[in-house]
């Protein structure tokens, strides 16, 4: 039965090439347009690449400080006094890593000017994240407790620095500073990794950052166990309600938070300052929300193709009827007519969706990025495409199924 | 075969009501050979539907086998109209997006059997009508006369107690109505029930019984 069901889905298709074609374009535009966006969201979110890990690590990438009288507010990165004093002795935690959020900087080479996007780091830094290193090491304790003046290069600005992947023992200058290079590591886009050069986080010329409770530093918190995850929080709540701003001349209280990366970016659409676990899966209900209907607009201009489409096989539905379709039968051929042609675009916008998210890589766009079509987002695309299929096919396929016979073989249904 | 009791059948549009059939009993024995004749608009084709099940009456009781079916659901309908009955259009009604073959299996396809079984069926079918040979063509590849075979071929393909006819000469010109009238006889003398409606006096004096129909009412 499936045979002629494809049979007749294949000429109908061939048929009616403008309608095939029409048909078609919506669906390969909006499956290319939901591939690349899920690639791009499982980038940002799901634990891969450097922040494999990121499953069983939250960030503390916010303080919001405050005095007595609230006449002053600073929501801001956190001073490295929170963490060297409050977040690295906390209990129930595997590792806590600082490091600061991206420090543009010049470096002068040959004469010229580079902008390098700059962090500095601990050497927990370096264990909590998992950088391909493809050359040389990077930052340990040792290099870190004696301030060495080392750096590590992103591959990318290693080439452009230097034309050399590998460039070992080369100096760099920067800010008044020379580094030395003792390391490369591959490009990454993550949210906790991306950067062109890493510094150890003692070579600030001075040391006036190991007193603030406000600054430029985020803390990452290796958890044993996901499970681990909910009790960091907790912790971390209350922490934030013994944290002792004196000799800050500004703040006298603060706030902080442990999130997840979803939860980071819920917290910050939606300013809130409260600690809620359910934030990050509101963000993804929203965002697969926002998805749905993204799918619906040409799914429901698919319905009305199809309704158009079907009302001219009228005569053909009240044969089948005659010769004992039932109606359950009719709708799932015109379903199955329908997921064909989805499939079809499906595997079209596959193609093109990994087209796209390769121009993306090769164009750099977005510098650093590595997306690619992978099973996740290949079952992603196949269920969108099933979905689409279905609700596209279902409305008229009942509709028409349950045509009366006489009326459908006089066609006019 | 067929029992009809007090079928009456009314179409109703926004204003208007039109009494189709009235109070009309029927019996068709096995293997019996009808015809139903009358003007146009009499109710002949609403009689044929409603004995094939693909209309329904507005009153009255209808038995195929002894059985009163009113009350069968879609399912049942469709199980029913698959097993005993054969439709031929006088508008042939063939799938143009089906190869013939492909469309005198289609009967089949609503019963579990197997490709290969099915496929040989229609192979016979279509050998039985004489177009053995052009199975792989497509509807609007063949003449009228053609394409009825290909129509009674797929009538005949599920081996149905009934077959219903509606005007299947009325679209062919003399020699292919004759030639379509003399397998319909010959499939009657194998031992399949045939109703037919026509319009030519000469075809339905070959039938055993003509039933007359005038306004929505039998007459004879």
């Amino acid at each position: 039965m499936l045979k002629n069901y494809l049979l007749t889905a294949w000429n109908v298709f061939l048929r009616r090439k403008l309608f095939t074609a029409i048909n078609l374009a919506c669906i390969i535009l909006t499956l290319v347009v939901l591939l690349v966006v899920t690639a791009m969201l499982q980038e940002a979110f799901y634990p891969s690449g450097v922040e494999h890990r990121s499953n069983r690590f939250l960030q503390v990438h916010m303080i919001e400080a405050t005095n007595e009288k609230h006449t002053s507010l600073s929501r801001g990165p956190l001073g490295y006094r929170v963490i060297d004093k409050y977040l690295k002795p906390m209990p129930g935690v595997e590792m806590v890593a600082a490091v600061t959020g991206i420090e543009p900087t010049a470096v002068i080479m040959n004469g010229s000017s580079t902008e390098v996007n700059m962090r500095h780091a601990d050497a927990e830094y370096w264990r909590v994240l998992d950088f391909k290193v493809l050359a040389g090491r990077v930052p340990n304790e040792d290099d870190v407790t004696q301030g060495r003046m080392v750096a590590v290069l992103a591959r990318s600005m290693a080439v452009k620095l230097f034309g050399d992947p590998a460039p070992l023992g080369r100096k760099i200058e920067t800010g008044g500073q020379t580094f030395s290079v003792i390391g490369v590591v591959q490009d990454a886009l993550h949210l906790n990794a991306y950067a062109d050069m890493w510094v150890p986080i003692t070579t600030y010329p001075n040391t006036n950052y190991r007193h603030q409770m406000t600054g430029r530093f985020f803390a990452l918190l290796l958890a044993r166990s996901p499970d681990d995850l909910p009790a960091i929080r907790a912790e971390v709540q209350r922490i934030a309600a013994r944290m002792d701003f004196a000799g800050d001349p500004e703040f006298t209280s603060g706030q902080i938070w442990a999130d997840s990366k979803i939860d980071m970016f819920a917290r910050s659409l939606s300013s809130s300052k409260e600690s809620n676990p359910d934030a990050g899966a509101l963000v993804l209900g929203g965002i697969t929300f926002l998805m749905f209907l993204f799918m619906l607009l040409p799914a429901l201009n698919l319905v009305n193709l199809n309704v158009g489409r079907i009302m001219e096989r009228s005569t053909e539905i009240g044969v089948r009827k005659a010769f004992g379709a039932s109606n359950g039968q009719l709708a799932a051929q015109l379903v199955v007519e329908n997921v064909v042609l989805c499939l079809a675009g499906g595997a079209i916008a596959l193609a093109l969706a990994a087209g796209v998210l390769w121009w993306l890589e090769a164009a750099g766009p977005i510098p650093y990025l590595r997306v690619g079509i992978n099973f996740a987002v290949f079952g992603w695309g196949l269920l969108i495409t099933i979905v689409f299929g279905v609700l596209s096919g279902l409305v008229p396929a009942l509709k028409m199924s349950r045509l009366d016979p006489v009326r459908a073989l006089k066609g006019a249904a | 075969m067929i029992k009809l009791d007090k079928i009456s059948k009314t179409y109703h549009t926004d204003k208007v009501q039109t009494l189709a059939l009235k109070e009309i009993d029927l019996h068709v024995r096995k293997s019996e050979f009808v015809c139903i004749m009358g003007p146009s608009g009499c109710g002949k084709s609403t009689l044929l539907n409603i004995i094939g099940l693909l209309d329904r009456p507005g009153a009255g009781n209808i038995h195929i086998g002894g059985l009163p079916v009113q009350s069968y659901k879609d399912k049942h309908v469709a199980r029913l109209r698959n097993d005993t009955f054969g439709f031929i259009f006088q508008s042939f009604h063939l799938i143009n997006d089906l190869r013939v073959i492909d469309n005198v299996e289609l009967p089949l396809l609503y019963r579990s059997m197997p490709g290969s079984e099915r496929r040989e069926r229609a192979r016979a079918a279509l050998e039985k009508v004489g177009l053995g040979a052009r199975m792989e063509h497509y509807p609007n590849q063949l003449s009228g006369g053609q394409q009825q075979r290909v129509a009674i071929a797929r009538a005949m393909v599920g081996q149905p107690d009934v077959l219903l006819a509606d005007e299947p000469t009325g679209n062919l010109d003399s020699k292919m109505g004759a030639e379509v009238m003399d397998i319909l006889l010959k499939l009657n003398e194998e031992g399949t029930t045939v109703v037919m409606v026509t319009h030519d006096e000469a075809e339905a004096r070959r039938a055993h019984r003509i039933v007359r129909v005038f306004d929505g009412q039998l007459v004879a």
